[in-house]
């Protein structure tokens, strides 16, 4: 046991600080290696699928043609054709007030069910279950079931609103509803999903500091405001981002519905890029509407991360 | 402010509090949340029972007034014309499929680079982390027009591998795995290293099996962000018979001709496949919070 401890710092005594480092540096090589070997698939689809089509979006900012003639550079024409180009300006702020009604509705909600699903000891897998079903359905399906429920001459909202003696609702028709109502359904839809997180964020919370907030004597509310909504940084944090990401490119349920219309109260940023793609034989337009996308994205991420990251 | 509560806290603990995060709840709370629940279910669940009713129905009578909600007779010839007329079973085929697919190399790689990422000292870590997380940001609807552009160019346009191999560069996953891997004590590793195992036998025998939970949470985001997918198929495939479910199903109904049973039909056996896939792993949702993944 001692010889073999011995054995061992003799050897380590004997290396020479240049032998050290030589063994340090092919030991970090190593390491090196293997840690790229374990990155390769993953990098090898992110070059492929990602990072060479935004370098792609970059270039094609500023080139005209190149399906069906040769593209030619034209300087910073496409950007300033996209920013005069009325209905791109539509589209942009489509998608942004649809966003502001979708999140926050769709969080307010799902944080009431997921302080009910708390609250509640007995029922809650199945009820779990029913709320999750609309999130697992694509949002074509979504969209085609509530095209039904408010279906002017046979859904039910609109018998409800006759037999009430009201006149039937266009919903989908109405250049002021539609874009409420398309919110409203991917609000239906995404509620599952975001009363899933938050309530996985609230169980994951430490039960001591709430007795001790009641022995302090904090109301129900005032626990929520102050402690409850202030631990849960990190999910809100993940929440807000992810929920910017993917309400921003708005298309599914628009395409499915209205396709864009009436009037183009609905058309969203993605639908005019998908538009683009196949309308016009000039991709440049496309290219730099999408990559408008891409930096309002960005944008809007790092200031939320910025806003919302836990500060050490 | 948690400071202060430092006493009470350890003369809590030691009366032996409940597990459960929150306090008992009063009767009236506990009332109340299951009103609000049923209220919740209850919108969740009546526009599927709308689509079960029209499904059976032929469509001409759903403009009968007042509505019927229990169809009689029953109509079948909704679910004949979706199997007679349209490839509906191949739709289900490539969309599980492709899913499945998606969802197994998706786990099989992020872990992978998730590993390298939690547990490896390299030479441009920092660099390559922040390249994935900057990545998380870039909508995939943004990136539709120079991907048609690569795909067509690889030749894959129309094929199985235009609806797998796009989905693989969503970096969202990596960082999840990264987060479960994290937790995973050092000394585990070391111990095995000690023993003489390759990197990827420790991947393969300790990291592996530790995160099967984590996994199982991720797997079902995967597969249920692949199910639901889209834009991109709507795109890169052209061909009905290779079509997915979503982009088949909005396929069913023109400007024109609205055949509602038959739309009605084919989302309601649509849902099914995924209802069973969620059914099976739903347990696993509650415990593992999956925002995890950009806490640094």
């Amino acid at each position: 046991m001692t010889d073999v401890d011995t054995g061992l710092s003799s050897t380590q005594l004997t290396l020479s600080p240049e032998e050290h480092r030589r063994l340090r540096r092919r030991y970090r090589r190593r390491t090196t290696l293997t840690a790229y070997a374990f990155l390769g698939p993953n990098l090898l689809a992110f070059i492929a699928f990602l990072l060479i089509p935004v370098v792609w979006l970059f270039v094609s900012t500023f080139r005209t043609g190149g399906v069906l003639g040769p593209a030619e550079f034209v300087g910073l024409d496409n950007w300033r054709d996209t920013f005069a180009d009325p209905l791109a300006r539509t589209s942009i702020r489509n998608t942004v007030v649809y966003s502001a009604m979708a999140i926050p509705a769709v969080f307010i909600i799902a944080m009431v069910l997921a302080l009910a699903l708390r609250t509640i000891s007995r029922g809650s897998a199945p009820i779990r279950v029913a709320l999750y079903l609309p999130t697992l359905q694509p949002a074509v399906v979504a969209a085609f079931i509530f095209a039904f429920v408010l279906h002017p001459d046979f859904g039910v909202i609109n018998y409800a609103i006759r037999g009430l003696g009201g006149d039937p609702i266009n919903f989908l028709g109405d250049t002021s509803l539609a874009l409420p109502t398309i919110a409203g359904i991917e609000v239906w839809r995404g509620t599952g999903f975001w009363t899933m997180m938050f309530l996985a964020g609230l169980t994951a919370l430490p039960s001591e500091l709430y007795h001790a907030a009641e022995i302090d004597g904090a109301g129900a509310i005032r626990r929520f405001l102050r402690l409850t909504l202030p631990l849960l940084r990190p999910t809100f944090y993940f929440a807000v981002i992810f929920a910017t990401i993917v309400n921003l490119q708005l298309f599914d349920s628009v395409f499915a519905l209205t396709d864009g219309g009436p009037v183009n109260s609905t058309i969203s940023v993605s639908l005019y890029i998908y538009r683009s793609l196949f309308l016009f034989g000039d991709i440049g337009f496309g290219a730099t509407l999408s990559f408008l996308l891409v930096i309002t994205v960005l944008v809007l991420t790092g200031l939320q991360t910025f806003l919302l990251r836990d500060r050490k | 402010m948690p400071g202060t509560y430092e006493d009470e806290t350890r003369e809590v603990e030691s009366s032996g509090s409940a597990a459960r995060s929150g306090l008992p709840a009063s009767r009236p709370a506990i009332a109340l949340s299951y009103v609000i629940l049923l209220v919740g279910v209850a919108i969740a669940l009546v526009p599927f029972l709308y689509v079960v009713s029209t499904s059976l129905k032929e469509t001409t009578s759903l403009f009968s007034y007042p509505p019927d909600w229990i169809p009689s007779p029953i109509y079948w010839g909704n679910f004949e014309s979706l199997f007679a007329d349209h490839p509906f079973v191949r739709w289900t085929f490539n969309t599980l499929f492709v899913a499945g697919a998606v969802t197994v190399l998706k786990l099989w790689f992020d872990t992978m680079a998730g590993y390298a990422l939690a547990k490896m000292e390299f030479t441009g870590r920092r660099g390559v982390a922040l390249l994935f997380l900057l990545s998380v940001a870039i909508p995939i609807s943004a990136l539709i027009i120079p991907l048609f552009f690569v795909v067509r160019y690889l030749g894959l346009l129309n094929t199985y591998w235009a609806l797998i191999l796009p989905p693989l560069a969503n970096p969202l996953g990596i960082f999840m795995a990264r987060s479960f891997i994290v937790g995973i004590p050092d000394n585990l590793e070391d111990s095995a290293r000690l023993d003489g195992a390759s990197e990827f036998t420790i991947y393969r025998k300790i990291v592996l099996p530790l995160i099967r939970p984590g996994l199982v949470v991720l797997g079902m985001f995967t597969f249920m962000l692949q199910y639901t997918s889209f834009i991109w198929p709507l795109i890169a495939v052209q061909d009905s018979e290779r079509q997915v479910l979503a982009v088949g199903i909005s396929g069913l109904q023109s400007a024109f001709l609205q055949d509602w049973g038959l739309l009605s039909a084919a989302m309601l056996l649509a849902a099914i496949p995924i209802t069973l896939v969620f059914l099976l792993v739903q347990k696993a949702f509650v415990v593992n919070d999956l925002s995890g993944a950009l806490k640094e």
